[in-house]
């Protein structure tokens, strides 16, 4: 235990390290920030509206907030999973700096050693994506949305747990590459495809229903759609109460992904917490075992 | 005094390279074993096998009476070793990836650290512990690989070409402090060198070419197979040196003869009645270029 402990703590210190890599893992999320607010506010706008049938009237804050939730939503989503992959290079550089050779001679058992690495990216990730978070949370906040103190928690340990997916699927990936160059090839091929295999850039309601039954079938789906919960779900009870029909109401929840069906059947706030976990669960169980099997390092 | 080391046929390919070829050898407790060859030789590859960083093809390694198969874990805790180019976190400073690597092998806390005082005064860097391993000179940061290696109280050293590069003042530290360990611990130091003058010192030596033995012994029973002696005469006229019929060399002021045997020797000088000379071993600089049929293509400093 105390030997896990001191070689997270060594692998975090590499990794604070290199401020460089701290910021520009930090700089990832921000910039989309500015993008999305920057060139799609308008678009998420007249794709709320499009939902409301002439004659209804409906409050500009609340169609602002919808846009602000669905941005940060897709953003922090996107970001947990980018961010791991981009921090999540100790394991490759040891490979590369030969420390991972001083570290396969001496008795230390590979399930720690391999869970050393995850809980130090973790760490290093979730402190990139928290901060992201609050930036987000500071936005929503100046326009004046409806994410209240108890979505904001709730978002913050959503990312928690993206996170924890991220750095499971990255550490998984990463095990079987040997240099740097590997790393950000496999980076850039992660960031530009998750955004839309998640539905973060575009609703999953909107795809083909043969792309929508694959995508539902891929974890990280559940991660962007249980934050569009936490994002959105309060904006749309302010909706209901000021009279806005229960139809167009259900209309947004399934357009925005708020709603989620595998093969037909809806899925709930639980069932996305359930299959995050259990994926997290089963993507650490296999990392260990592909390590204790893997033992030697080839040179 | 009993085998620490026991190698049978010990094989390892890379695609069509074979870096190590059935290669058999055994080292005794406590002693000062010199593993020597040309560059690509099979050393380092050997000797990574030996401490389970990479898989063998085949054969059986056994060290301490541990099977490196089957007993890895207790192989691992009796072998310290000094890589050829240093594999410590540069970024880090000397404490820190002494302490993160002391954990490696169950080292804590109090235990720790005392143990990283020791091998600072030890190896002359207590002033170093704070500085960033990145930063140190390459005399310095071979002085930590080597506390490193010594952190776990290792029977067995295993030693990369540790000297290349360094100075004759840290040269001799890292000798004087591994030859005290050998001494008082009953340490085995297993060394590999391009240095001959170190592999002089050794209780027993391997040449090895091509994944092979082509050559091994004390530096004595070598010295005498592959290295001719040379007796060198003074005060004496060219004429009566031809006669002899030996082959020779003219060296400043005397004649410098290759001779087969002290005995030779002997029988020339006293027949001869020569009163100035000198008689000088082989080395074994002679030795491995005799083995080896190459130059010596010094250490690859790193
Ligand atoms: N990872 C590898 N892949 C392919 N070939 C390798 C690899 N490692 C070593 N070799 C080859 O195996 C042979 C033995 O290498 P090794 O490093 O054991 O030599 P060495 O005796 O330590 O040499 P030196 O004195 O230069 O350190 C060399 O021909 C080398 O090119
Ligand atoms: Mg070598």
């Amino acid at each position: 235990m105390t030997t896990l402990l001191s070689m997270t703590r060594r692998n975090i210190k590499l990794f604070f390290h290199d401020k460089g890599l701290f910021f520009t893992s930090l700089i990832t999320p921000l910039i989309l920030l500015v993008l999305y607010v920057s060139f799609l506010g308008n678009v998420y706008k007249d794709s709320i509206m499009a939902f409301f049938p002439e004659g209804i009237t409906v409050s500009e804050r609340i169609v602002d907030s919808v846009a602000v939730g669905q941005l940060i939503s897709s953003i922090l989503s996107v970001s947990c999973v980018t961010v791991a992959f981009c921090s999540n290079m100790l394991m490759v550089q040891d490979k590369v700096t030969g420390a991972a050779l001083d570290i396969a001679v001496t008795p230390v058992k590979r399930a720690y050693l391999s869970l050393s690495y995850y809980i130090a990216t973790y760490v290093s990730t979730s402190i990139i994506c928290i901060t992201a978070t609050l930036v987000c949370l500071a936005y929503a906040n100046a326009m004046n949305s409806y994410i209240g103190f108890r979505e904001a928690v709730l978002l913050l340990s959503d990312v928690l747990i993206l996170a924890m997916l991220g750095t499971a699927v990255s550490s998984i990936i990463n095990f079987f590459l040997s240099s740097q160059g590997q790393i950000s090839a496999v980076g850039s091929m992660v960031s530009s495809t998750y955004g839309f295999v998640s539905g973060a850039y575009m609703p999953i309601s909107q795809f083909s229903p043969v792309l929508q039954k694959i995508i539902s079938l891929l974890p990280g789906t559940y991660g962007t759609s249980l934050m569009r919960n936490h994002a959105i779900a309060s904006t749309l009870d302010v909706m209901e109460a000021e009279g806005i029909p229960t139809e167009i109401v259900e209309a947004i929840r399934d357009g925005f992904d708020l709603n989620i069906y595998f093969f037909g059947n809806r899925v709930g706030v639980g069932g996305m917490y359930a299959v995050l976990l259990l994926t997290v669960l089963l993507l650490i169980v296999i990392y260990v075992v592909i390590n204790c099997t893997c033992k030697k390092v080839r040179k | 005094m009993k085998n620490i080391i026991e190698i049978q046929n010990l094989t390892k390919t890379y695609g069509s390279l074979t870096a190590v070829d059935n290669l058999s050898f055994k080292v005794k407790e406590g002693e000062l074993f010199a593993f020597l060859g040309v560059n690509g030789a099979g050393k380092s590859t050997t000797i990574n096998i030996m401490c389970s960083a990479l898989a063998k093809d085949s054969g059986s390694v056994i060290i301490n009476g541990n099977n490196i198969d089957t007993d890895s874990d207790k192989v691992k805790n009796d072998i310290g070793v000094v890589f050829q180019s240093s594999v410590l976190d540069k970024s880090l400073t000397v404490l820190d990836n002494l302490q993160s690597r002391g954990a490696l092998y169950s080292l804590h806390g109090k235990e720790l650290r005392q143990r990283i005082d020791e091998v600072a005064r030890l190896l002359d860097f207590s002033d170093l512990l704070k500085r960033t391993v990145g930063k140190l000179s390459g005399g310095q940061r071979r002085r930590i690989d080597v506390a490193r290696a010594l952190l776990h109280k290792p029977k067995i050293l295993i030693l990369d070409e540790p000297t290349t590069g360094l100075d004759p003042q840290t040269r001799s530290l890292l000798w004087k402090v591994i030859s005290n360990l050998q001494k008082s611990e009953n340490m085995t130091v297993f060394l590999t060198t391009h240095y001959m003058e170190e592999a002089a010192d050794a209780d027993y030596v391997v040449i090895l070419d091509g994944g092979k033995i082509s050559a091994d012994g004390t530096p004595y029973e070598l010295k005498t197979k592959w290295a001719r002696d040379t007796l060198t005469l003074y005060g004496v006229d060219t004429e009566s040196v031809e006669g002899l019929g030996i082959p020779f060399e003219r060296l400043g002021d005397g004649y410098k003869l290759y001779v087969s045997s002290p005995h030779e020797t002997k029988t020339i000088v006293i027949e001869n009645g020569f009163d100035d000379f000198e008689l000088a071993k082989g080395k074994m600089d002679d030795v491995f270029l005799a083995v080896t049929g190459r130059e010596l293509l010094g250490g690859d400093g790193k």
